[in-house]
């Protein structure tokens, strides 16, 4: 199995603060890879190292073969990624359709995954000209993964889906996330350590800053030890 | 719903309120005139302001060096329009300069990479000894920093003396208009000295321009030598031009050379825009502080370029296109269209023509830029970049392009603002900095960053500045008054710091501001 991403020590800094000192997981094509870890692990400063939005000052990020690291946001993302950030980032100004059609790297993206949009999401096509600011959590939260399966992504960065959402809307994101899965690679942070253990099939745990464990899913679900060593409360 | 058009409800109360005070201290003709006077004030505002509200909403910078804009298209727009020569006259100046700057970009590569190797190997302290001092010495003062000095000293050797000052150097008059004196000129010798040192200042000053990575790939961005051989073949052009292009231009009749005026002014505004982002803002994002006093101190120097270029005084209105000169009065806009009076009747009042244009570029202004940001891309990109650029950057868009083009936008509007009121108020060098300030309070009236509040706000703004003079000159007596109310000068120009003192206390974050 090839890698779609592979992210190779890199060490972040915001300020003078170093978050991360070392971080480094690989995400196979096809796969969903959970990055797991507790509060302030780093795992959000770590999915934006990938998309410099925080730059890394040194290590190694390839994405499909070519190395990333020190490129524009706008220009990696244009390879192929799409952001779906903690706290949604939903645009409160724009229709549910605009916050679809500002994502189209190439005219005509929205009618071509259309479909495909409104069949994992089907809430959306009622919402359409609403503005983004008047929908509830969970269809926020919808609305910003379909924002991200707009155009012709390779990998997909979904940061806390699940905060913040009643137990039913976590079901039906679980669902759609697995669906797209069949079509995208994903890359998932989270802190629901169920729902993280029933989508993913690989698993990364960072802990101050540094990867400390990774292997299958599988695995880590027997492995009581560990979890609760690094995850601890999210249990 | 309420909620939702609270805002508008509200600010148009206010305005009603305005009004109606008026015309109850008064009658209907002098209301009118005063109303329509406000608007044309507000118009003017309002193509400051609305650049200054969509820099500030997109990017987070409090451009204070927007109002420099405004006073640079004013002079631009009356240059063009009254010595166009003087002006073709600049253009192979900066052709050559550019051409340099491109030809300076290119072989500074080498240099602008050396010096990174240098600041890398000083920061690396294991280096010591003579050669560490060295080190240490280049890396601060990078020579090629010292290079751009020594080209701005040569610019100004350059430009020195360059008789731009002359705005109107006239003496008779043929079809279409008057005619330049010979003494305007400068001899073509002088004009190749020029050329030469700003062609060496363009070199000198190319290496800062060069792409600072090292060890990156460089991108092929723009072929310079396109840039350069363009540069060229145009600035030769120009100066083997000027005479018959200046020929042709004074025989367009004054209309077309007014048109013409705005659309260099606009045009020239946008290109300083772009300027002064790449080069001074773009470094700065995220660093309030360093954005003010930077836009602050650009201010203070674009004036003072302007007092250089141009003179301390300021000159008389332009000139008005004869379709807003005949020395008569029409009785309403159609027949004004054939007439081309200079006023029009308004309800028994006579009202400058050339005051109902610039209201009606206020409006197509505010309603083009409006369906701008409703309708196209660009204005999508725009309404999500004033919540979260990050986020929008993150969708592979480039932020960056973006910003420049808005403030190159905003910066084309309050030029063509310049060049619009030339003719209603003159030119002088602190007119950027009066109508700037009036335009900053619109925005704050309004609610930073917020469109509909700009409108709202400068509307409010020029109205109650027009009310103000109407106080002044006139008085005006309310039904309950014995007497005419007279104010004296002083109230019509605090009227509008005491709305925006009054609106913020009631909404600190203005009409249509959002609570951050």
């Amino acid at each position: 199995m090839t890698n779609v991403l592979e992210v190779d020590s890199i060490h972040t800094f915001i300020g003078q603060f170093q978050i991360l000192e070392g971080v480094s997981l690989e995400v196979p094509e096809g796969s969903i890879t959970a990055l797991l870890g507790r509060n302030g692990a780093g795992k959000t400063t770590t999915l934006k190292s990938i998309l410099g939005l925080t730059p890394p000052r040194q290590g190694r990020i390839v994405l499909a073969g070519q190395e990333i690291q020190g490129r524009r946001t706008y220009e990696i993302a244009m390879l192929g990624i799409g952001y779906v950030p903690e706290h949604r980032a939903v645009f409160n100004q724009l229709t549910v359709r605009e916050n679809l059609k500002i994502a189209e790297r190439k005219r005509g993206d929205l009618e071509r995954r259309a479909d495909f949009i409104f069949a994992l999401f089907p809430d959306l096509k009622r919402l359409y000209h609403l503005p983004g600011g008047h929908l509830s959590g969970g269809q926020q939260q919808m609305l910003a993964i379909a924002r991200a399966l707009v155009p012709n992504n390779r990998l997909l960065l979904i940061d806390e889906p699940s905060e913040g959402l009643a137990p039913v809307l976590i079901e039906q994101l679980m669902e759609a996330i697995r669906k797209l899965s069949a079509e995208l690679t994903v890359l998932l942070v989270e802190q629901n350590f169920t729902m993280a253990s029933h989508l993913a099939d690989k698993y990364v745990i960072i802990d101050n800053g540094r990867t400390v464990h990774r292997g299958q899913m599988a695995e880590l679900s027997r492995d009581k030890e560990t979890i609760h060593r690094y995850l601890g409360a999210a249990m | 719903m309420w909620k939702r058009y609270r805002a508008t409800v509200v600010s148009f109360v206010i305005i009603l309120a305005l009004v109606g005070l008026m015309y109850a201290g008064s009658n209907a003709t002098r209301t009118a005139s005063v109303l329509l006077s406000g608007l044309t004030l507000a118009s003017l505002y309002f193509l400051l302001a609305a650049g200054l509200s969509l820099i500030f909403g997109l990017m987070d910078v409090l451009n204070f060096a927007h109002g420099v804009l405004f006073m640079i298209g004013a002079y631009l727009g009356y240059s063009t329009f009254g010595n166009p020569r003087l002006l073709l006259n600049t253009l192979p100046l900066l052709l050559v300069l550019a051409a340099g700057a491109a030809i300076g970009a290119l072989a500074g590569q080498p240099l602008r990479a050396w010096e990174a190797t240098v600041r890398r190997r000083a920061a690396d302290q294991s280096v010591r000894g003579a050669q560490g001092v060295l080190l240490a010495l280049v890396s601060r003062v990078s020579p090629s920093f010292l290079l751009a000095l020594l080209a701005v000293v040569l610019a100004i050797w350059g430009a020195r003396g360059f008789p731009l000052n002359r705005l109107v150097a006239f003496e008779g008059t043929a079809t279409g208009g008057a005619v330049p004196t010979v003494e305007a000129q400068e001899a073509l010798a002088l004009m190749f000295g020029r050329l030469a040192r700003m062609a060496a200042a363009g070199l000198l000053i190319g290496p800062i321009f060069a792409r600072r990575e090292e060890g990156r790939r460089v991108r092929a961005q723009w072929p310079p030598i396109v840039l350069i051989v363009v540069a060229a073949i145009g600035g030769v052009a120009m100066l083997l031009a000027r005479d018959p292009l200046e020929g042709f231009l004074l025989g367009l009749s004054v209309n077309v050379r007014f048109l013409l005026a705005l659309a260099v002014g606009a045009l020239s505004g946008g290109l300083l825009g772009v300027l002064i982002e790449t080069t001074l803002i773009r470094p700065f994002y995220g660093n309030v502080v360093t954005q003010i006093v930077l836009t602050l101190g650009l201010s203070f120097v674009g004036e003072e370029l302007v007092k250089a270029a141009w003179g301390r005084e300021g000159r008389p209105p332009m000139q008005m296109p004869t379709f807003f000169a005949q020395s008569c009065r029409s009785d309403n806009l159609i027949a004004w269209f054939s007439e081309q009076c200079s006023s029009v009747d308004v309800l028994g009042r006579a009202f400058p023509t050339y005051r109902l244009f610039i209201i009606a570029v206020g409006v197509f202004i505010l309603v083009g830029v409006g369906v701008l940001l409703r309708y196209s891309r660009l204005g999508m990109i725009i309404r999500a970049g004033v919540q979260d650029s990050h986020m929008v950057e993150a969708l592979g868009i480039n932020v960056r392009r973006v910003f420049t083009l808005v403030f190159a936008l905003g910066s084309a509007l309050a030029a063509l603002g310049g060049v619009i009121a030339a003719p209603f108020v003159g030119v002088y060098p602190g007119m950027g900095t009066a109508f700037q300030l009036q335009a900053f309070i619109a925005v704050v009236i309004g609610g930073m960053g917020s469109y509909p509040g700009t409108a709202v706000g400068v509307l409010l703004l020029g109205l109650a500045r027009a009310f103000g003079d109407a106080l002044v000159t006139g008085g005006v007596t309310l039904p309950w008054m014995e007497q005419a109310l007279n104010a004296s000068p002083a109230v019509a120009r605090a009227s509008t710091v005491l709305i925006m003192a009054i609106v913020l206390l009631v909404r600190p974050a203005g009409i249509f501001g959002r609570k951050e």
